[in-house]
């Protein structure tokens, strides 16, 4: 494992040296001052609006943040040939891919820690009371994120990035799909629908904006199930992925 | 389980799919090799014969359409294999971001070696790398990734190099201090697979050499096998006015001498034949 974590740390100092996880913070941050500054008709109501849009948009930072940081960091290594002398010599490809996914997994769950940082200075200003769950929404956020940035790995092993983006895009879509509406889609197969439903991820069990948007409490056994959920769907992801690796040919 | 010989190579073939629905190429065709410990193997081809390909099965990073490798009788890619290796890749890049002297230390990190910043400055300094420890290798030269590339596989002082076109694009003051580390390197017990297309450079510092063309071997041998155990001289006449030469095996030359004489032929010179590398490679490729 301590070849895992020296290069998850090369990754996260490779990434936080580079410009496109400030760029994708700093615009999740804008958005959320933006977010802010929508009027409203009473205190209760813009509390109630500057979180459920404030934690909405810190999940799809989470999404883009996972696309930005990983979807191009294997098409990278193959193309400019750095992958070679890691996985010929110091690195196995598990301890690779194990490791770039560590690297970019905290730069992730840093950027997402900030802007709900920034979420809740900006209730704090606005004089808004700040819900006490927000921190555990925060780590289900960063749940979902690492899920999403997994699902990038995945595909970025077969597809490009241009395509990498679309797909990774569409399951998050349908990953956030009730089974009904799911359903819905292909009204002709409801059973092979629903068989297919079950398969894809459920990444509603992230999403607690609601109650928390209207002063409802979440159990704290929902926290600890959504979150080994996410950690397992990760695994999962992160396993598919090192099959593609392992078949893959590094020309 | 390991046995002695550092690599092994059996039948291996690997195909490449050129375009989807068409036949396949194979690249490397039924090669059969074996790397003796202590032994510096010299891997010749030209361009597309096959050597990288081979290179990268025997490393692990591209799997053979049928045949194996192994590297000290183990399975390319595998823990124990790696651990002893050392590889300079052809155009070696590593991540910009870095600087030589934090690539060394990350490395190190991974390998689990120990050692100092002085260790790593000291091995810098073998390669010809001091004074750019701490600049960033998007700034650094070809030639001076090449160095670094030669740094980071020496510094687990592995019992295998695995040398893919070291010195391509080095001027030639840098190649003659590669040449004299891989002999220093060859000096203290490791054992080198080296690709070139530098003959002279296979020439001075390989004890045996495999030549590839189109993805087979059609030579093998020690140098002095390939070049020629028997030594020949080129002896220069005149027939009438004109000149004329003849190349004969040495324990001709005296007889041939006394033909030429006795038919009235006046020699005019006689000269040791060499057979050079580059002779030999161009035959084998040729044929």
């Amino acid at each position: 494992m301590r070849g895992v974590l020296v290069f998850s740390v090369m990754t996260l100092r490779m990434l936080f040296r580079k410009r496109t996880p400030w760029g994708i913070l700093t615009g999740v941050l804008l958005a959320l001052f933006a977010i802010a500054q929508v009027p409203s008709f009473s205190v209760g109501n813009q509390g109630r609006f500057i979180l459920d849009f404030g934690l909405f948009g810190i999940e799809l930072g989470a999404l883009v943040l996972a696309m930005g940081l990983a979807a191009n960091l294997f098409p990278h290594d193959r193309e400019q040939r750095t992958v070679m002398p890691l996985v010929a010599v110091p690195l196995s490809r598990w301890q690779y891919l194990l490791g770039r996914f560590l690297g970019a997994a905290m730069v992730q769950a840093s950027a997402l820690l900030v802007s709900c940082a920034g979420l809740v200075v900006i209730l704090l200003i606005r004089g808004i009371r700040v819900p006490e769950d927000i921190f555990p929404a925060t780590i289900l956020i960063v749940s979902e994120g690492w899920f999403l940035l997994a699902t990038v790995f995945f595909f970025s092993f077969f597809t490009s990035p241009p395509l990498n983006w679309p797909l990774t895009t569409i399951l998050f879509v349908l990953s956030q799909m009730s089974v009904r509406d799911f359903v819905d889609l292909v009204p002709a197969s409801p059973d092979l629908m629903r068989g297919l439903r079950l398969l894809l991820p459920h990444a509603d069990v992230f999403h607690i904006k609601d109650p928390l948007a209207h002063g409802f409490d979440v159990a704290p056994q929902f926290f600890a199930l959504a979150v080994f959920y996410g950690l397992c769907y990760t695994a999962f992801m992160l396993s598919l992925a090192l099959a593609v690796f392992r078949g893959r040919d590094l020309k | 389980m390991t046995d002695g010989s550092p690599i092994v190579v059996e039948h291996l073939v690997r195909a490449f799919q050129i375009k989807a629905g068409l036949a396949r190429l194979e690249a490397v065709k039924d090669v059969s090799f074996r790397l003796e410990q202590g032994e510096i193997l010299g891997f010749l081809g030209h361009n597309g014969a096959g050597k990288t390909t081979t290179m990268k099965c025997v490393l692990g990073l591209l799997h053979p359409t049928s045949g194996r490798a192994r590297v000290w009788g183990l399975p390319p890619g595998s823990p124990g294999a790696r651990a002893r290796l050392g590889y300079v890749p052809e155009n070696p890049d590593y991540d910009q971001s870095f600087s030589s002297l934090e690539l060394l230390r990350v490395f190190a990190g991974m390998r689990g070696l120990p050692g100092t910043d002085t260790d790593w400055k000291k091995l810098l300094e073998r390669v010809g790398l001091r004074g750019w420890e701490t600049m960033r290798l998007k700034n650094h030269s070809k030639g001076m990734r090449q160095r670094l590339s030669l740094a980071l596989a020496l510094q687990s002082k592995p019992g295998l190099l695995v040398l893919d076109e070291p010195t391509g694009g080095l001027d030639p003051i840098a190649r003659k201090e590669f040449r004299d580390i891989i002999l220093e390197e060859n000096a203290r017990g490791a054992s080198i697979f080296l690709s070139s297309h530098l003959l002279s450079e296979v020439e001075s510092v390989c004890n045996r050499v495999i030549i590839l063309n189109r993805g087979a071997v059609v030579r093998t041998g020690t140098l002095q096998e390939l070049l020629g155990g028997e030594e020949t001289h080129r002896v220069s006449y005149l027939e009438g006015q004109t000149a004329k030469e003849v190349t004969v095996p040495s324990i001709e030359l005296q007889g041939t001498i006394d033909m030429l004489r006795g038919k009235g032929f006046p020699v005019t010179g006689v000269e040791r034949s060499w057979k050079s590398l580059e002779e030999v490679f161009l035959s084998a490729t040729e044929a």
